[in-house]
């Protein structure tokens, strides 16, 4: 370990000693003049006002490979954003001399960037130049966090910052993350990037990337390269061993983890374009018309799953999840399990000929799940499932398969219910439930010659087709409470939440307006929570915050949503409703 | 007229098709498609030819289509799009086309209402010339689109052996986007014109004032832009406008300005708060219901019409709009106007307590301002409201049906079916249909809806027009549902709209497109094949090519499906 400027970590006690003796009230961050997104834990700034950064404003840190690639990066940034507010702050600049330095400290240079990891941070910022600023934390991690936070304490041109405050910051929730799907449509890695960079503006922890899918196989692996060479859409459509390596250095200069997902048994039809003896009902058309819904052989158009009794399956799973694991360095490996549908297991005739034996069909996903687990473990990796493999109705393993100590859930239907189920299992849980945190829903169907879009006028639209619908606002996603209606001990069985875009109708062209600010929201709500000091849902003071934080992340190259008409930014309170809905 | 490389190619072509009795094979079979699908497409053997390094395009000289020409021949030669699906076209080893005539009956016709666009197009398969006949230059823009979505590869080949007939069946094909909530740079509305053309849209309604604010500068009323924009960058001033609407000339874009009033006007009061009823006001009281509301959401303000200087500014607004924007259609609001906010002001309330009525107010300020308009050769276009609300409304006998056209957007069909046998002309944007914003939650903050116990159902979201209209929902509306045909001849056609409280430049593109271009293939050539079914599935697979090819002409058109559902046709459908 290697602490550069050392000594000056004595002025950073000195201050936090000076503000926590000097007992003043903190002040709802609602009325400070400029903001952090999403809102810090602990925010004293008893008299706002601000300080001229010097051109020669300088951070030092110790020395760390990724730390220092985003101190380089922030320091460029904080003397170059000249970032103008919607609303100019009304500080006072004072005529104290320029902040000439940030300083960081970190307790333990050597704590990688995993689950769990400290993010917590301290950021001091005098009220005058002549003293530095601070930054102190446990983890290279939690320091990226407190530099994220100063830099949207800068604004202005030539560069300000707000001076004379106290920032201690943690998050709730250890695990923040976005889900995108990059199966259904592809997006290229530049885009990926992007969504790094801008997680990482709103703390965001985990890009749980979902590369896989029946509908196509994007990951070149080096032990089996036929699956992307014929199951990508195209030559240039695919993402390579160097691709991947550029998204995971690049998430770590970000302090952004990359957990992957190799969906399996179900959605693996592409899988069929290399090797169609492993994969049963491939190819075949998804919802005959003489079939019921229960007789569907995916739950949406491109069908297969791969056959647990064929040996050859797991020669070519663990080919895949050995490539994986060494391609993806965090200790989270996530392996779908979602949406095993009977029909396509039932038409093969080696599963036909075990289930007449008085075999079931959980027993064959039990079948799966013990040749594979275990080899995901053995690398040692904890394993994400979809909650489906405990709680489908149809197809599901028994309990004592999936060892909690390795084993997470991630739920995503029937709301809180199904949280509840896990946790009250014993298993930890990550929340994505489609009814709050799925980006897609309220957009129609995807599926063609759909005739509930041809009815008479007149006719009472629903919820417009989407199964999930309708679209979940940024209120919608903000006030979702992931631990609702569990007990204490249930609730620290919670890691966080992931919002998810599937990407049926999505793709590079609106990536980022899907997304942003709605994983905004959800980033604010596990980081420091939806509600204020007194309990109160907070939503309605978080409008502006967003409206500003909206427009910054558009500024940084992000192309996020508007939430409202610019006229309700310079309009404080007057796009307000004080009519409680009434349903 | 100039007539440059006269052909009698063309006919003779035309002759063997027309005598070679072949049945009319249905376009999805196509290798490559034309989005609008045009009205009549023989193809009778499918194949291209290269097209020559050397392709030129002859056209008579005009201001207009000769930047056309230019902008498409550069296309033609430097697009090589490459199709998701490569169209199985045998290359024939003809000699490569090397030139595309284009002849124009009548090179004089403006762009206005009910100019003829029709055009025909035949592109031989022997090498002889591509012949492109049209009454007018407009015409002549739409085939040059047509032909430019028949070119595709590296190099440059075209579907050969065929001949295009093509006629829209709605005169009025439009997009109205709203610049007054959320502002959009000039070169966002350039890259919208621009869209359109390629889809054969031929009006750009711009909702330019609202309350929000007042983005285009006026010469005689400067401060109303200069108080009411948003801020220094967020105006359009004289010189946009003419360069927007000199580039929908090149695009055979019109562009029709609406100056929302006498509601929707609240920006008007940071210049003239005297001639503004209940600006600035808190839009919903806390002790008011619904009714009482002083506007519709947030942003009040309506136009005094008792006031004798509202007159004075509109009067200048309304000249300098129309001197801006040359085109015939003039669209003056009128929607929206909300009794209290009229009620709250003092010379309206004696007004009202002399047995005056709101109604009678509304018919002050039209009596007062659409003659001034028509005096500017103007039609003029209302919202339906001023013929329609239940409560402030006017009486038809001061809306002449030869000036006056009217723009439905509540009750679907049934709105439609009152104006017209009212005997006005109607501009359809059944907010049921063709609204592009609902679907998306309510921009209100504050809003308790949000915050239910889960399990609590969430019905439409909250979005007052909801659900989300899919690109099909637009697709399969028929705007003359319920009419007879006199009645249906007085649906001029009809207009999507972007309104813009949740929508910006960020996402302008993919909530326009491409289901605006839903809107106009059925407004061009209907959404029914040639036994009268509905072809929204076999439409899919078309629009998933074209919303690629809107991609790759840097339109940021929204996907409709995975990739997979192109690749494998019709196995992403539905058969229930």
């Amino acid at each position: 370990m290697c602490y550069t400027k050392f000594a000056f970590s004595l002025s950073l006690s000195l201050i936090s000693i000076f503000i926590l003796c000097s007992s003043i009230p903190e002040i709802s961050a609602v009325e400070y003049p400029i903001n952090v997104w999403p809102k810090p834990t602990t925010f004293h700034w008893t008299s706002p006002q601000a300080i001229l950064l010097s051109p020669n404003f300088a951070i030092s840190n110790p020395d760390n490979r990724y730390l220092t690639a985003a101190v380089n990066r922030y320091l460029r940034q904080v003397l170059k954003e000249n970032h103008q507010p919607l609303i100019e702050p009304p500080l006072h600049l004072t005529s104290e001399s320029p902040l000439q330095l940030l300083i960081i400290t970190i307790t333990d240079l050597t704590s990688p960037l995993t689950h769990g990891v400290d993010e917590s941070y301290n950021l001091t910022i005098p009220s005058s130049g002549s003293t530095n600023a601070t930054l102190s934390a446990h983890t290279v991690w939690g320091a990226m966090c407190g530099l994220e936070t100063f830099s949207q304490l800068v604004y202005s041109k030539p560069s300000i910052v707000a001076s004379g405050l106290y920032i201690s910051d943690v998050p709730l929730f250890k695990h923040r993350g976005i889900v995108l799907d990059t199966s259904r449509n592809y997006y290229p890695v530049e885009d990926l990037l992007r969504l790094i960079k801008a997680m990482s503006m709103n703390k965001l922890n985990v890009f749980h990337w979902h590369i896989t899918d029946s509908q196509s196989f994007p990951l070149v692996l080096p032990s089996e390269p036929e699956l992307a060479g014929k199951g990508a859409y195209s030559e240039d459509m695919k993402y390579t061993v160097e691709d991947v390596k550029l998204l995971v250095e690049f998430g770590m200069e970000y302090g952004v983890r990359i957990v992957p997902e190799i969906d399996m048994p179900a959605h693996i039809g592409s899988w069929a374009e290399a090797y169609p003896e492993i994969v049963t009902c491939a190819n075949m058309f998804w919802w005959p018309a003489e079939a019921k819904w229960a007789d569907r052989f995916a739950s949406e158009p491109g069908t297969g799953q791969l056959n647990p009794l064929s040996p050859k399956t797991y020669e070519v799973v663990k080919n895949v999840i050995e490539d994986v694991a060494n391609m993806f360095p965090d200790s989270f490996y996530h392996a779908g399990g979602d949406e095993v549908v009977p029909n396509c297991w039932k038409v093969d005739p080696s599963i036909q000929t075990f289930l007449s034996k008085n075999g079931t069909l959980g027993q064959i996903l039990e079948i799966f799940v013990n040749s594979t687990l275990p080899c995901i473990t053995s690398l040692n990796r904890t394993v994400v499932y979809w909650e489906d493999v405990l709680l489908d109705s149809i197809i599901k393993v028994s309990p004592s398969v999936l060892p909690p100590e390795n084993v997470i859930l991630q739920t995503w239907n029937n709301g809180p219910d199904n949280t509840k189920r896990v946790v009250a299992s014993g298993y930890h849980v990550i929340v994505s439930s489609s009814d709050y945190y799925y980006l897609d829903c309220g957009h129609g169907g995807f599926v063609g010659n759909d005739s509930q879009y041809d009815q008479p006028p007149g006719t009472d639209p629903g919820n417009g087709g989407s199964w999930c619908g309708p679209f979940k606002t940024w209120q919608t996603i903000y006030n979702y409470d992931i631990t609702y209606g569990l007990s204490e001990i249930e609730s620290k069985l919670v890691l966080g939440g992931e919002v998810a875009l599937f990407s049926e109708q999505a793709d590079p062209s609106v990536m980022d307006s899907r997304i942003w600010p709605r994983a905004s929201a959800m980033a604010e709500a596990l980081w420091s929570g939806n509600r204020d000091e007194t309990g109160k849902k907070r939503y309605a003071e978080a409008t502006d915050r967003l409206n500003e934080w909206r427009y910054r992340m558009v500024t940084r190259g992000i192309g996020a949503e508007p939430i409202q008409p610019l006229w309700c930014v310079k309009n404080p309170g007057m796009c307000n409703t004080v009519h409680p809905f009434v349903s | 007229m100039d007539y440059r490389k006269p052909s009698f190619s063309f006919f003779s072509f035309f002759t063997i098709i027309l005598c070679s009795n072949i049945p009319q094979i249905s376009a999805v079979e196509y290798p490559i498609n034309v989005w609008p699908k045009p009205t009549t497409f023989f193809w009778p053997n499918p194949q291209a030819i290269l097209l020559a390094g050397n392709f030129t395009i002859s056209a008579p000289e005009h201001r207009y289509l000769t930047p056309a020409v230019d902008r498409y021949l550069r296309q033609v030669l430097m697009e090589h799009h490459l199709p998701l699906v490569n169209p199985p076209l045998n290359l024939k080893s003809a000699p490569p086309l090397t030139a595309l005539v284009i002849t124009v009956a009548d090179v004089n016709s403006p762009l206005t209402h009910g100019v003829n666009e029709s055009y025909s197009l035949a592109v031989p398969s022997s090498g002889e010339n591509a012949i492109l006949t049209a009454q007018t230059v407009w015409g002549a823009m739409r085939g040059l689109e047509t032909f430019s979505q028949l070119v595709y590869s590296s190099p440059s080949s075209v579907a050969c052996g065929l001949y295009i007939s093509d006629v829209p069946l709605f005169m009025h094909r439009g997009i109205m986007l709203d610049t007054s909530r959320n502002y959009y740079g000039v070169k966002d509305l350039l890259r919208l014109v621009k869209a359109m053309s390629m889809n054969k849209l031929n009006v750009f309604h711009w909702h330019i004032t609202d309350s929000h604010s007042f983005p285009v500068v006026l010469p005689s009323e400067p401060e109303l832009a200069r108080k009411g924009a948003y801020g220094e960058s967020m105006k359009y001033t004289a010189a946009d406008v003419r360069n927007v609407v000199e580039f929908g000339m090149e695009y055979g874009v019109r562009v029709v300005p609406e100056i929302d009033m006498p509601a929707h006007t609240g920006s008007w009061a940071e210049a003239y708060p005297e001639i503004v009823t209940c600006a600035n006001m808190f839009w919903w009281p806390a002790e008011s219901d619904w009714p009482n509301r002083l506007a519709a959401e947030p942003g009040t303000g309506q136009l005094n019409p008792l006031h004798p200087k509202t007159y004075q500014v509109v009067k200048n607004v309304v000249h300098d709009v129309a001197t801006m924007f040359p085109d015939q259609l003039y669209h003056a609001g009128a929607d929206e106007v909300v009794p209290n906010c009229w009620k709250v002001d003092p010379s309206i309330q004696t007004f009202l307590s002399k047995n005056g009525t709101l109604s009678q107010i509304l018919e002050i300020f039209v009596n007062t301002t659409l003659p001034y308009i028509t005096s500017l050769n103007r039609t003029v276009v209302y919202w339906e409201d001023v013929l329609l609300d239940a409560e402030i409304k006017v009486s038809p006998s001061l809306l002449p049906p030869e000036n006056v056209i009217l723009q439905t957007w509540n009750n679907g069909p049934n709105n439609t079916k009152k104006i017209v046998d009212s005997g006005y002309r109607v501009i359809v944007s059944s907010s049921d249909f063709y609204y592009l914003d609902c679907g998306h939650g309510d921009f209100v903050g504050n809003n308790s809806k949000y915050n239910q116990p889960p399990g609590t159902p969430q019905g439409d979201g909250d979005s007052w027009c909801g659900p989300f209209k899919t690109w099909q929902t637009i697709y399969n509306y028929d705007i003359t549902y319920g009419l007879n045909e006199a009645e249906s001849k007085l649906v001029l056609g009809g207009e999507v709209a972007l309104w813009s409280e949740q929508a910006d430049s960020t996402v302008m593109d993919p909530r326009i497109w491409p289901r605006a271009s839903a809107m106009a293939e059925a407004l061009w050539s209907g959404n029914r094949d040639e036994t009268g079914k509905s072809r929204y599935a076999e439409a899919t697979d078309r629009l998933n090519e074209w919303r690629y090819r809107m991609v790759t002409r840097g339109i940021y058109a929204e996907p409709i499906q995975p990739l997979w559902c192109v690749k494998n046709p019709g196995m992403c459908n539905t058969v229930h």
